[in-house]
Formats: C-alpha cells, structure tokens, sequence
C-alpha cells in the first residue's frame, strides 16, 4: 500500500495548477459561461491545443498514437486540476479507452492524435426512446450494404450530440441473435448527410445553470438517423461484437477524476461556505447537527476518493474490474445526492434561490445541483443496474 | 499511489487466512466465551511461532520491524475469524511501549511479548468513557521508589488474561498547557487491585478495574512524567485503526456468509439470492466493507509513516461503526430467523462487531473530532490534503 503521491507527481500538479492560473484568464472563463463546460469555443480550443503541446492529454496512451506512455495515476492528476477548473480534459469519457482496446491501427491512429489535439471528441449515441437502464434492446439499425451501412432509427439524451466532432453510436447489426450479440460500434463524423440533431432542454435551462454547477446540463439532444450512409471501416471492433467493445468503454467512464469531482465538490463548498458566511447569523459552522453531518459527509466523500483511487491502481497494474468500477459508481453518485440534499437542510430557506433571485446563495448553484444531482445516479448506468452488476458480476449471484 | 496491498503484503494475509481457517474454527470462539481465561494458550503460541506478535515490533527487540500496515493486514485476518484471543490489547500496550518506553523496558518487555510469553492490556477509560484527558481521575501519587495509584477503570479489555496493564493516571491537574497525565506499567497481581467481568453483548472478558493504594515502582512509568497524554492520544488511535481492520476482516466474513446463505437458500422457487432486492442489499453490504477497509488502511498507513493520521482514523472509525453494523444486520435479515438461533454460529459475527462499534470512540465522538479538523481553523478545505484535528 501507498497512499502518497511520488514527488515527480506532486511536481506535476503544481505545473498544471502553474498553467491553469497563467491560461485560464477571465476571457477564457466567460466563453466556458457562456458555452457550457464541455463545449468547446475558440478560446478554450487553443487552451487544449496548448496542452496537447505539454502532452498533458493521454497520458497514459502509447506514443505511437501521440500520448506519453505514461501512468494513468499521472493521467488522473491532470484531470482532477483541470475538472476543478471547470475544464474536461480528454481522459475516461473520450472514447478512447474502447479505441485503444479494440480499433484499427487506422482507427487509432486518426482519433487518439485528433483526440488529444483537441480537434476530436465524441457524442455518446448509447441511449434511445425505448432502451436506458436496458441498453441491449436498443432498435437503431445498421444494414450492410457493399462497402457501407445504412444506418435509420433515433438516439435520446445524446448530451453532446451538438458541439462533438463525432458519434460513437451503438447499432443493431443482427436482429436475428441474442440482443447483446447483435450489436456494433460505429465512429463517424456528426455532420455526415442525414443526421439530424434536435435540443431536448431540461429542468436546468430556465434560468440556464450557472458555471459551477456540479451536476446536469441546460441542454441534451435527440438524434435521428435517416439512411445515414457510412463506410464500414467506421465500425470500432467486430461486427456484432459492440456489446462488449461498448462495456470496456463505459467500465473505463464510470470511473475517474470527473465521475469522483461531481460527487465531492459539493462537500469542500459546503465547508468552506460554512466557514467563511454566518447567513443571516445562523451560525452554521457552531451548530452541533451541522457540523455531525458534514463529518459524516466528509468521511463519505473521502470513500469517493479512495474508492477513485482504487480503480486507478487497478487500472495501473493492468488488472480488470470485476466489480470495483459499478462499486464507485454506486457509492459516489448517491453520496452526491445526499450532500446535495443535506445542504438545503443546512441552508433553508437560501438553498432554493436560483441564480439571477436577490439574495441568491454562491449564483444559485445550490439550488441547481438541487435539480440535477439525482440524475448522476442514472446516467452511465443507473445505480440499480450497477448493483445488479456488483451482485451478478461481482458476487456472482445467479440471475434465477 | 497504490491503495490495494502489495504482493507481499498480500502474501502475509493469505497466509494468515490459511492458518486461521484450520486453526481458528467458529467453536473456538464459542468455547472461549466460557472460558475464565478467555483464549486458548495454544493459539497464542502457534501465533507467536508465525511472527505474529512481534510483526511490527521493533528488530532491535526481537520483532520483524515490519510497517504498521502488516500488523493491520493480520489484525483484519484475526477479526475475519473472530479469533478470541487477546491480539490486539497486547499490541495496542506493546506498540506504545516500543514508542515511549525506555530502553530498558523494551529490553524486558517485548521480546516476551514476540515469543508469546507476555500478555498485556491498557486501561483509559473510567465512569465517563469519553477518550479526553479530563476524563481521567485516577491518581498516581509519588511515595519514595513508588506511585500510589487510586480509582477505577472501565471497559479494560483482557483484564484476566494479562500479566501486566498500561495505565494512564492523573499525575498532576490539568493546566491550559499540559493535561497532567502519566502512564503505569502495572503489575495486574499486585496487592490493592481488584477486577470485576463486565457481562457484555460479545460475551468477551472486560473488567472493571479498582485501583486501591497499589504501589508501581517508578521504574514501570513509561514516558515522561506529566507527559502522557500525547502518548495516550497515540495509543488510542493506533488502537482505534487496528479496531477497524478487525471490524472490517468480521464484517466482510460476515458479509459473505450472507451471500452464501441466499445463494443457497430456496424460497419461492428459487434462490432467494436471485431476486433483486436481495443482490442489492448483499451489493450495499460489500460497498460499505470496502470503504471501511479504505480508510482504515489509509489510517493505518498513514500512521505507519509517521504523518498526522487522527483524521484518518476517525474518518475510518466512524464509518466503520456505522457501516460495519449495517453489514451485520443486513447478513442478520438475509438469514431470517436462523440467525436468531443461538446454535447457529452467524451471531458470533454480529454480537462482536455490534460490540465494537461502541469501543474506543462512537461515531459522535469521531465525527466531533472530523468536524473540528474542518471547521474549526482557518483556509479552505479540498478533499486529498492533509488536515490535522487542532488541538
């Protein structure tokens, strides 16, 4: 066991924090305001492309396809001060774990140098009208046709379906067997002829959440496909095989410094409020429930962390999860709700003010995460599925 | 950064499960909530034999010197078993004495406590059971070559069994700068001590402890002299991380018993494991044993390198109390009625850890301390820095 950073990796986090605080500049910051975190304007676009000189995205990616051969753990630490800045740096949620795991050598050798310059990023086309929690079943239909498929059918809750380059869209390509065997991954570009993108707006949009806002977006999408035609070299894996090209992918997003920051952040902003605000002479920071709660709290988030920490050590060592990733994905997301939840208990009344109300707590972000937090327990995986996947995977107990 | 034991770490621990598997069987510990002295002598000396008892001791006095974080690793593996043997009250007293104690009571101490000769205890809390120094009323009086020690202990674990107990005693009245606290090497057998079992839920051997006018020679003060209450705060923790490595090994042994038991149980025409409502609570049960053991092996490594861990420790007490009894209750439920009955062995587990919740600090007081670390100086907080509990 070791539960220290080396000093070659603390070094690392001070030079990112360096560069964080020299290129984050207030211009940056207002074009992340008004373009959302994940999307990408022309500023933060040359912030990438500048980390990408530092070689900071992928990390842990072999050279050969532009990364550093290096350590996750390395990885992580990039991560974590770019989340905490408000910025998504390549790392689980790119697509790429699946790409290194199962692409062509083509295949790597466009997406991961495009990925970590910036210039690539992918919507998640998984979910549909009629397959969530029960992925397999999805209906979306590519047809082989010569040296194409023919893609119809419609995607739901396609979160980046209007800023990504690409889609990484899961489709039937055998009606006729099992659901999860007939399935595949394709990869291709969103502004290819007969895909059409169309907003779904949340409980988030009215006011728009604020930046700083742990959880949710203003914003996801539907997706159709109207005989979208694409070469079959779009096709991540073997034809048929996409269930479990997908589940490498998505076992790789559960986990991370984004995953484990959305559910924490709150509760370094809960104390560090409490500390330096009185509210209307509450004085929360004295108040004997308050301050059980928040130590219980605090003790949750620190399982979030080491809980992070342990799928990353696994994750160095070249180990598989079995369970430990659907573990995390349990505990940190309802570990968010609960603090969400218990900070309206410690603020009252203030918690519900949202931003642009007079007297509005830090911008209203309170109020929003109030909005947004339960569904960090369903996207991803809901966590009823992930316990089934701890019991069934993990435990090994039997489906009948 | 690797939170999963080492190979070799890994190593020490499965070899420990080994042993106690054959060696440490459910009847043993059944057996030994009978038993005036409360565990076999034989076990002791298998375990002294294996290295156990002076694994984290210092090789200068015949120990392995091996980090803190091995003994946690065996400790975890004698809780798995709920071995009923006075493991970790030897340690807690053993390891404080490696820490405070002079060169000569190392000499004469720990080598016996290495080859299994020497069984010990410690004795902290008294009528208010709360872990601060105000607590503490017994007095240790200076007489010639001697102490004259009064009052009264609670809750001292292996009272019966130990030939000698590290007490701490008021030496002097606390002031803003120093609490006047003191720690005695007594001789269990001397003249003026009288013990009475406490009958508890884990049917362990707790005592309450009367000192009346016991004389302890000077030689046996271990540490300074007014000086003990950083020393104590020390021993309580490492003892309080060391609690939760064995609540975590009995939980997590009870928590697979549960899973085994609906995996095999049939009702409704099926194993009762394949519905979900069950996999989800067996889901939880494992959840909560593995941030349990992720604190307390942050805790214990923590300790290990010698970096402020009070933090740590509290962090992993309080949620082990609290998620270590979920565990055990749950395992309860999914054994219905069976694990009411007294012949079936699965209360063993639950009796214990619902008993070690309740030691050596409850999840208020833990919580207290966590709270203190985070609201009570100044600076903003982030998850992963090091915050120390202000004094």
């Amino acid at each position: 066991m070791d539960f220290a950073y080396t000093p070659e990796q603390e070094q690392l986090r001070e030079e990112v924090r360096v560069f964080i605080k020299e290129n984050l500049d207030d211009d940056v910051r207002q074009e992340i305001e008004e373009l959302g975190i994940r999307r990408r304007g022309p500023k933060v676009r040359e912030l990438y492309r500048k980390l990408g000189e530092r070689g900071w995205v992928g990390i842990s990616w072999p050279k050969e396809y532009g990364g550093q051969g290096g350590s996750r753990i390395d990885q992580y630490i990039v991560e974590e001060e770019f989340a905490r800045a408000g910025i998504s740096v390549g790392g689980a949620g790119s697509g790429a774990p699946a790409i290194l795991a199962a692409g062509t050598e083509e295949q790597k050798n466009y997406f991961l140098p495009g990925l970590i310059r910036g210039e690539i990023s992918f919507a998640l086309g998984f979910t549909e009208p009629q397959a969530g929690a029960d992925l397999a079943s999805l209906q979306c239909r590519a047809v082989r046709d010569g040296d194409e498929y023919v893609i119809n059918g419609q995607k739901m809750f396609t979160t980046a379906a209007h800023y990504a380059s690409h889609i990484y869209l899961m489709a039937r390509t055998d009606p006729e067997a099992p659901k999860h065997r007939g399935i595949s991954i394709f990869l291709f570009p969103m502004d290819t002829e007969g895909v059409t993108v169309r907003p779904l707006w949340t409980i988030q949009n009215d006011p728009p959440a604020p930046a700083g806002t742990t959880y949710g977006d203003a914003r996801t999408n539907e997706v159709f496909f109207e005989d979208v035609r694409v070469p079959a070299s779009c096709m991540l894996g073997d034809e048929n095989m996409g269930w479990y090209v997908g589940a490498m992918g998505l076992n790789l997003d559960r986990v991370g410094a984004s995953r484990y920051l959305i559910s924490v952040q709150r509760d370094e902003d809960i104390v560090n409020y409490v500390k330096s605000n009185d509210l209307g002479g509450m004085n929360l920071a004295e108040d004997t429930s308050v301050r059980d709660r928040i130590a219980e709290l605090w003790t949750e988030a620190q399982v979030c962390r080491l809980m992070t920490m342990r799928s990353m050590s696994l994750v160095e060592k070249g180990g598989n999860f079995t369970y430990e990733g659907s573990a995390e994905k349990v505990f940190a997301p309802e570990h968010g709700i609960r603090t969400t939840e218990t900070i309206a208990q410690i603020l009252g009344p203030y918690a519900q003010l949202l931003n642009g109300s007079e007297d509005a707590v830090e911008e209203g972000v309170f109020a929003h995460n109030l909005m947004g937090a339960f569904q960090s327990g369903i996207n991803h995986g809901s966590t009823q599925v992930m316990r089934d996947q701890i019991a069934r995977r993990g435990l090994g107990m039997p489906r009948s | 950064m690797d939170v999963l034991p080492n190979e070799e770490e890994q190593m020490v621990k499965n070899l420990a499960r080994e042993f106690l598997e054959t060696e440490c069987p459910p009847s043993l510990a059944r057996e030994m909530e009978k038993d005036d002295l409360g565990y076999p002598p034989e076990l002791w000396r298998q375990m002294a034999g294996l290295g156990w008892l002076g694994i984290s001791l210092p090789e200068q006095y015949g120990g392995q010197g091996l980090p803190l974080t091995y003994l946690g690793l065996i400790t975890e593996e004698l809780g798995r078993v709920i071995a009923p043997v006075p493991f970790h009250s030897t340690m807690v007293a053993a390891l404080t004495i490696a820490e405070a104690g002079n060169d000569r009571q190392k000499q004469d101490l720990l080598p016996r406590v290495g080859s299994g000769d020497l069984v010990l205890t410690w004795a902290f809390s008294e009528e208010n059971p709360r872990y601060l120094p105000e607590t503490i009323h017994c007095q240790a009086v200076e007489d010639g070559d001697n102490f004259v020690l009064n009052g009264a202990k609670m809750f001292v674990d292996n009272f019966v069994a130990a030939e000698k107990c590290l007490v701490a005693c008021r030496t002097a009245p606390a002031t803003d700068g120093n609490a006047g606290i003191s720690l005695l090497l007594v001789d269990a057998g001397s003249a003026g001590i009288s013990q009475i079992p406490l009958t508890t839920l884990a049917k362990d051997k707790q005592s309450k402890v009367t000192f009346d006018n016991v004389r302890v020679p000077k030689a046996n003060l271990v540490g300074e002299l007014n000086q003990g209450w950083p020393v104590a705060q020390n021993m309580l923790d490492r003892g309080t991380a060391l609690l939760c490595a064995q609540m975590v090994g009995a939980a997590r042994k009870d928590a697979e018993m549960g899973i085994e038991y609906a995996k095999n149980r049939v009702a409704f025409g099926r194993p009762i494991g394949a519905f979900q409502s069950v996999q989800h609570m067996c889901a939880d049960m494992i959840l909560w044993v593995d941030g349990g053991q992720l604190l307390t092996y942050e805790a214990l490594w923590k300790m290990d390198q010698g970096l402020p861990a009070a933090m740590e420790v509290s962090q992993a007490k309080s949620f082990c109390n609290d998620r270590c009894e979920a565990v055990v209750r749950t395992s309860q439920v999914l054994h219905g009625g069976m694990g009411f009955m007294m012949e079936f062995d699965l209360h063993l587990w639950y009796r214990r850890v619902t008993a070690w919740t309740m030691r050596l600090g409850t999840s208020f007081e833990h919580r207290a301390r966590i709270s203190r670390a985070l609201l009570d100086q100044p600076g903003q907080v982030r998850l992963g820095m090091n915050l120390e509990v202000p004094a």
